[in-house]
């Protein structure tokens, strides 16, 4: 029963009557459509047939002039019933409602997940409940409000127990058929009947030109019922007459139908997406401008993504060194990935992945799936995404969306990076992708404070002027923040955070109604004189924006008492600080950071701090939201000009950045013990070369023979090991001390150092075989029987004997090459220092390839200090043993019996302890 | 060994042991992809000419016998070229039994239309002195003009049949000959079709002082226009389109660059279908705007003159600046209208087709600035007419087309049935200099957008190639230039 009869007319005035109509119709409605200036119906889908525009009724629009009813024009082939229901974007939140206070965020005054009950700081007023506080925003206020980001259906056209709006009772007490008056302050009954509800809105998403901009003026006017027809008016199917709109009959088709070319049917393409989430700026021919910092300009200005394939050097924004910007402001804008691409509808059958915990081991893809005809009818609109401030929501579809690595293979464009594995753990694709923000984005929304327009006080972050005091927009460095993922992990992830404050009153906390902070900041239209007063900071009786702060205790207490005057119970003053995750704005490899000492030095970016709130009321304190995927594992300190920074703190995460973190003791101990041994050693030495002298005369001249003492395998594997550990030392002070060795390449130290390090593990395992195999190993093993005795002796050699060049207490044979002090050292050495220092560099190593093994440990928190003091003290041994190898016959005598084997030594000597001579 | 020196030994196999694993597996920094100065002519140091040419000098020939003492092989290097000549070398085109020869001597445009029976109007850009008739003597190394391309003072100036005008200084002029400037080339190719930026579209005045946004050659890097279009014997690389049919000695990018010189290897994928200039030259007319309609049936009344629109000489015409290209295939051949040939007026005549299609290996999508004109046609026997505009008789005189046509049809030794009217031709003028800076180049969305500037089905795709799929690859055996 779709047309209902008109009067009918004699015959042949209906045959003239329709001859005329098909004769001017038809011309007018090929004017029409040739005047329309409907842009790309190339893009429009050429497969949708022509189609009735209905009402609520089902009856055609042209017949009954009421708004068009998405749910009964596209339910007509599409099962809209179940998109509504399906969809995150229509429910918003309505079936997580909770009472106030249980939702995840920790607010007493939220009252779901969504946006359909969770405070947005950037909207303020809050979703009264039933039976709550004083009414701020029932549901037609939220639709007025919120619904401008809204998509229409869920809560804008049903209660929160299921009843349609229309058949509410109307109660004075309900939020949900109450409606605050922001002019008068009063509360006065909504009429739902005549208002009409907002039904999931299809054509903002799915036409080529909607109006958004009248479509939220009729939202915001109260005209819901009018909002999606409100929609079409860049068709031309539909006219503005006043507050109500009016169909134009000459732009439908004689028929009755709208041909879908006309209404540009098709699938989302970014500028839908664009119109609530974020500056979208598709290719044209205008240069995007700069983002308001207003807060009541709520898009992208959270983050300062900005979307679009156009080049910042040729944007009509006033960046910072502009000229040298020459990247798309999204690489996947500018190579025509769309939105859509990765957000994608859960049921698309092209896009559709079947979860891994799901898909046998033997299948590696599973090509049934839904006909495109049945996707078609029944299309999910819960749309794939990453873990996110939805997350409440939706957790279901958390990580639904294929990430980074779904499309990119990292596996090849990587192979530069050393540590690949360890640093794709550690940080997210974005951490080191989106490094720099060139927009502008919110840094502060201050509602302790009213704008003359009701609104708050809102700062920006990324803006600057120049030398001539004129503005710029500088960009600015996402804060790196943990942010939990499905999978467990939790690597750093940029974000930008912005700080709320607010008044709150009462108990449990509910944020001061707007109606309340306007009586408390004006009287009429204008600031009261007591405000005025007290806020005029340059005394020219009017209060500019700088001025609008609350920064003495006599302010505040000026504005509490104004708000305790206007009936508010116990105002105080919060702080809020929500983070909001960067995933777009994403650029070419030359973009990314490459540099290795970007984070691996002093000055990491991983312990950057962040900037927070540009001020701070007395007597307030700012908390991160709950609720966030983002873990605030860091702090939140006082800077320098009154503001808070959010200062990092990695080692909640067990990350150890080689280079920049160390344990300072460990390297005092370490540099002291290093030193010390050099000065024993210019000591020693200095008294040696002193007693030499003294004795010149009657020098005791020891009679020395040749004796071949190493052979040629000995020597070898002793320099080589001498070589790999002097360049390991040195290299590992460099990755230990990025900043003070710069002119070092990182990745290349340290590729050297573990190239090194492999030789070293490979020359100390040959030597070992040998060793062991000849027999040599003996000689490295102290003997207990007369150890003490034996030491003693040697030790009672070094400190006096060898000023008074007494012979040496043991002679030096190819069977006993070692005195029992050098036998001890070397035990130590070879038996514990060695292993720990290979065992912590390959369990380092290890921390890319076997994290598991690593973390047992400790992780390289425990491993990288170990690494450090050991290797100190494989210094300093090396300065004592290369001076000790001085105290043979003759000062070379030594060196010379390791570099050519034989080896001068004393003949005769007082003992000679077991072994062959 | 003795034993002493043995040592030497051992230090080299330690340092073996440790330098050799380092180099094997240290990462090697990857070539550069591209490195375009090494391709870079050198120029010798020019001869200072001040004392060898005292003067004074009373006419361009003068000159020229001066020259002739040290360069008389390089004039006849001179006479063998197309600057000379004016023509090319005999080819056998389809439709014409006879080989053909084409060149400003004997072929059409839809500019100026000829040069035929406006010899003296014309000759002021011909590399020599008094070509005024047909019966100028091209074998007389006299009136070789050395000093249009190798004057250094920026006074030179050429007027009727080539002559040098009242008040050049040749003495001066012919003191300072080094190599040629842009400001040579250009006083002729900058003002091609009758003045500053008409006919071509990417070359105007502004390249003789160009900054790097207008073109990086000329500008970022100062490169001369003999620098690419690289002369050995007088013999200049280059083929102009208008006169030429193929591409033997064509410059090309990749006599500096190399084949695949992009860091981002899809884009290095385009260049099997699309060319260089398609993205690099983003837009015609940078400089100065350039003329893109002439319609001389509008010519000769009386109405308010302006260069840019309407003169009574020429008709009415329109300038655009800054325009966006068209884009066609071109495999570099391309056809000519030749005198006499007939065509249908119904349509409008491309006087040059160009050659290649998508199903062409060597065929490259490539930018083209179209010239649409309406030039005099004889409705009789359907083919173009040569007018005599210039001198005694000519349309710029009597403003009588009839006369006109006339005198031109005689001059060509083409029949004239009296009955003339205005027939539109298009002619297709490659874009290729004016390089647009890297930073400027096009990005993917203004080609694969739903407003993109390319029409894929005119191009012969079913579709956007990004979503269709591109092309087949090319025949082996091509020079397809395929990514690595």
């Amino acid at each position: 029963m779709i047309f209902r009869g008109r009067l009918l007319h004699p015959v042949f005035g209906v045959l003239v009557f329709a001859g005329l109509l098909l004769l001017v119709g038809g011309f007018q409605a090929l004017d029409a459509a040739a005047a329309l200036a409907v842009k790309p119906t190339q893009q429009a889908s050429p497969l949708h047939p022509d189609l009735f525009l209905l009402d609520e009724d089902g009856v055609n629009v042209l017949e009954s002039g009421k708004p068009v009813s998405t749910m009964q024009t596209c339910g007509t082939c599409h099962d809209t019933e179940f998109i509504a229901r399906h969809s995150g974007h229509s429910q918003a939140g309505l079936d997580t409602l909770a009472p106030a206070g249980e939702t995840s965020t920790g607010r007493p005054w939220d009252s779901s997940e969504g946006i359909f009950g969770k405070w947005d700081p950037m909207v303020y007023r809050v979703l009264s409940e039933s039976g709550g506080a004083e009414l701020d925003l029932g549901t037609a206020g939220w639709i007025q409000t919120v619904g401008a980001r809204h998509v229409g259906g869920g809560p804008a056209a049903v209660s929160r127990d299921g009843t349609p709006l229309k058949d509410l009772p109307v109660r004075a007490d309900d939020p949900e058929t109450s409606w605050l008056d922001p002019e008068s302050g009063q509360v006065r009954a909504w009429d739902w009947d005549q208002s009409g509800v907002v039904e999931m809105n299809c054509f903002l998403c799915h036409i080529a030109e909607p109006d958004n901009a009248t479509r939220i003026e009729a939202l915001q006017q109260g005209a819901f019922g009018w909002a999606n027809t409100a929609t079409l008016l860049a068709t031309g199917l539909v006219e503005r007459r006043g507050d109500s709109y009016q169909w134009n009959a000459s732009a439908f088709s004689p028929d009755g139908t709208v041909p879908a070319g006309q209404l540009g049917i098709q699938d989302p393409v970014n500028e839908n997406c664009g119109a609530c989430h974020g500056l979208v700026h598709d290719q044209g021919d205008d240069p995007i401008v700069a983002i308001s910092c207003d807060p009541s300009v709520r898009r992208t200005v959270t983050t300062g993504q900005i979307i679009g394939p156009e080049r910042l050097s040729d944007s009509g924004m006033n960046l910072v060194g502009k000229e040298d910007l020459i990247r798309p402001w999204d690489v996947h804008a500018e190579r025509r990935v769309e939105c859509t691409d990765c957000h994608y509808s859960l049921n698309n059958p092209v896009y559709f992945q079947e979860a891994e915990s799901a898909r046998p081991e033997h299948l590696t893809f599973d090509p049934r799936r839904l006909e495109l005809g049945e996707y078609l009818v029944q299309p999910l609109h819960d749309l794939a995404r990453g873990p996110s401030l939805t997350d409440a929501v939706t957790p279901e579809q958390a990580g639904s969306m294929r990430r980074c690595d779904s499309c990119h293979s990292v596996e090849s464009t990587h192979d530069w990076l050393p540590y690949k594995d360890r640093h794709l753990a550690a940080l997210s694709c974005e951490t080191c992708h989106v490094p720099d923000m060139y927009s502008n984005a919110a840094r502060q929304v201050d509602w302790t404070v009213l704008r003359p327009d009701s609104f708050a006080r809102g700062t920006c972050r990324g803006t600057g002027t120049t030398v001539g005091g004129q503005p710029v927009i500088t960009g600015f460095q996402p804060a790196w923040m943990p942010r939990q993922e499905p999978d467990g992990t939790a690597p750093l992830t940029p974000h930008n955070l912005v700080t709320t404050w607010f008044w709150v009153a009462g108990d449990p906390a509910q944020p001061v109604r707007l109606t309340e902070l306007e009586a408390a900041w004006f009287e009429g239209d204008e600031y009261a004189p007591e405000v005025i007063a007290a806020m005029d900071v340059n005394g020219d009786g009017e209060l500019a924006e700088e001025e609008l702060q609350l920064d003495t205790p006599e302010k505040v207490e000026l504005i509490a008492s104004r708000l305790t005057a206007a009936g508010v119970e116990a105002p105080r003053i919060l702080g809020e600080i929500q983070p909001y995750s960067i995933h777009h704005t994403i650029a070419t490899d030359e973009w990314a950071i490459q540099d290795c000492q970007v984070c691996h030095g002093d000055q990491s970016r991983v312990t950057q701090s962040f900037e927070l709130a540009a001020y701070v009321p007395p007597g307030a304190e700012a908390a991160f939201v709950g609720g966030s995927t983002a873990i605030a594992s860091g702090e939140i300190v006082a800077s320098a000009d009154g503001g808070l920074v959010y200062q990092p703190d990695i080692g909640s995460q067990q990350l150890y950045i080689l280079g920049h973190n160390r344990v300072e003791w460990v390297d005092w101990l370490g540099g002291m013990l290093f030193v010390g041994v050099l000065i024993g050693i210019v000591i020693h030495g200095g008294l040696r070369v002193l007693s030499a002298m003294r004795q010149r005369g009657a020098a005791h001249e020891p009679a020395t023979e040749p004796v071949r003492m190493y052979g040629v395998y000995e020597r070898l594997w002793h320099w080589l090991q001498t070589l790999t550990i002097v360049a390991l030392l040195f290299t590992g002070l460099v990755i230990h001390r990025p900043d003070v060795f710069g002119m070092f390449s990182f990745r290349g130290v340290v590729l050297v150092h573990n190239i090194l390090a492999a030789i070293l593990v490979v020359n100390a395992g040959l030597s070992l075989f040998y060793h062991v195999t000849s027999g040599e190993i003996r000689q490295f093993i102290p003997r207990p029987v007369g150890f003490f005795d034996q030491a003693i002796l040697q030790a009672k050699y070094y400190l006096k004997g060898i000023f008074h060049s007494e012979p040496h207490p043991f002679e030096k044979t190819p069977g006993k090459k070692l005195n029992p002090l050098q036998q001890v050292t070397y035990f130590g050495i070879l038996n514990v220092l060695l292993p720990l220092m290979i065992l912590t560099g390959i369990l380092m190593w290890g921390a890319e390839r076997w994290p598991q093994f690593s973390a047992l440990i400790g992780g390289l928190t425990v491993l990288g200090p170990v690494h450090s003091g050991v290797a100190w003290m494989l210094a300093a041994f090396i300065v004592g043993h290369v001076y000790l190898t001085t105290t043979g016959p003759k000062p070379l005598s030594s060196l010379q019996g390791m570099m050519f084997g034989t080896e001068e030594v004393e003949k005769g000597h007082l003992e000679t302890q077991g072994g062959e001579a | 060994m003795r034993r002493r020196y043995v040592w030497i030994l051992g230090l080299a196999v330690t340092l073996a042991l440790i330098l050799i694993p380092i180099a094997i597996l240290f990462p090697k920094a990857d070539p550069p992809r591209d490195n375009p100065t090494a391709a870079l002519p050198v120029r010798k140091p020019a001869t200072d000419h001040q004392p060898l040419l005292p003067g004074p000098y009373a006419s361009g020939e003068e000159v020229t016998r001066v020259c002739l003492d040290c360069h008389a092989e390089e004039a006849d290097e001179v006479m063998q070229s197309v600057h000379w000549t004016w023509e090319s070398k005999p080819y056998q085109i389809p439709g014409h039994d006879e080989p053909v020869t084409i060149g400003k001597k004997n072929s059409l445009n839809n500019f100026c239309i000829g040069i035929q029976s406006n010899w003296a109007g014309c000759t002021s850009c011909h590399a020599g002195y008094g070509w005024e008739d047909a019966d100028f003597d091209f074998g007389d190394s006299e009136k070789v003009d050395c000093l249009v391309c190798h004057d250094n003072t920026g006074t030179y100036l050429k007027g009727d049949a080539g002559l040098p005008v009242e008040g050049v200084d040749l003495a001066y002029v012919a003191q300072s000959v080094s190599w040629p400037t842009r400001e040579n080339c250009g006083s002729c190719h900058f003002a091609g079709g009758g003045g500053n930026a008409v006919k071509h579209g990417d070359l105007d005045q502004h390249l003789i002082y160009p900054t790097e946004d207008l073109d990086v050659h000329m500008g970022g890097q100062d490169m001369l226009c003999t620098d690419c279009h690289q002369t050995e014997d007088h013999q200049v690389r280059g083929r102009a389109i208008s006169v030429s049919f193929d591409q033997e000695n064509q410059a090309l990018c990749t006599d500096c660059h190399s084949q695949a010189p992009h860091e981002d290897d899809r884009i290095n994928t385009h260049l099997a279908s699309v060319a260089c200039q398609t993205c690099h030259v983003p837009a015609g007319g940078t400089g100065d705007p350039t003329k893109m309609t002439w319609d001389w049936s509008t010519a000769g009344q009386d109405r308010p003159e302006d260069e840019h629109e309407y003169l009574k000489i020429k008709g009415s015409f329109f300038y655009e600046g800054d325009f966006t290209p068209e884009y066609f295939w071109y495999n570099g051949i391309s056809d000519r209208y030749i005198l006499g040939d007939t065509f249908d007026p119904s349509q409008p005549l491309n006087m040059n087709p160009l050659a290649g299609d998508i199903d062409d290996p060597d065929a490259r999508i490539f930018p083209f600035k179209v010239h649409r004109a309406k030039q005099p046609y004889d409705t009789v026997y359907n083919y173009l007419l040569q007018p005599k505009t210039f001198g005694e008789g000519g349309f710029w005189t009597e403003f009588d087309w009839d006369q006109a046509l006339r005198l031109g049809s005689e001059a060509v030794g083409l029949p004239y049935s009296g009955e003339y009217g205005f027939a539109a031709t298009e002619m297709y003028w490659p874009l290729t200099h004016t390089v647009a800076p890297a930073g400027q180049a096009l990005l993917c969305a203004d080609c694969h957008s739903p407003d993109g500037r390319l029409d894929w089905q005119a191009l012969g795709y079913p579709g956007d190639p990004m979503e269709w799929g591109v092309r087949s690859p090319a025949a082996p055996g091509e020079t397809a230039q395929v990514s690595p």
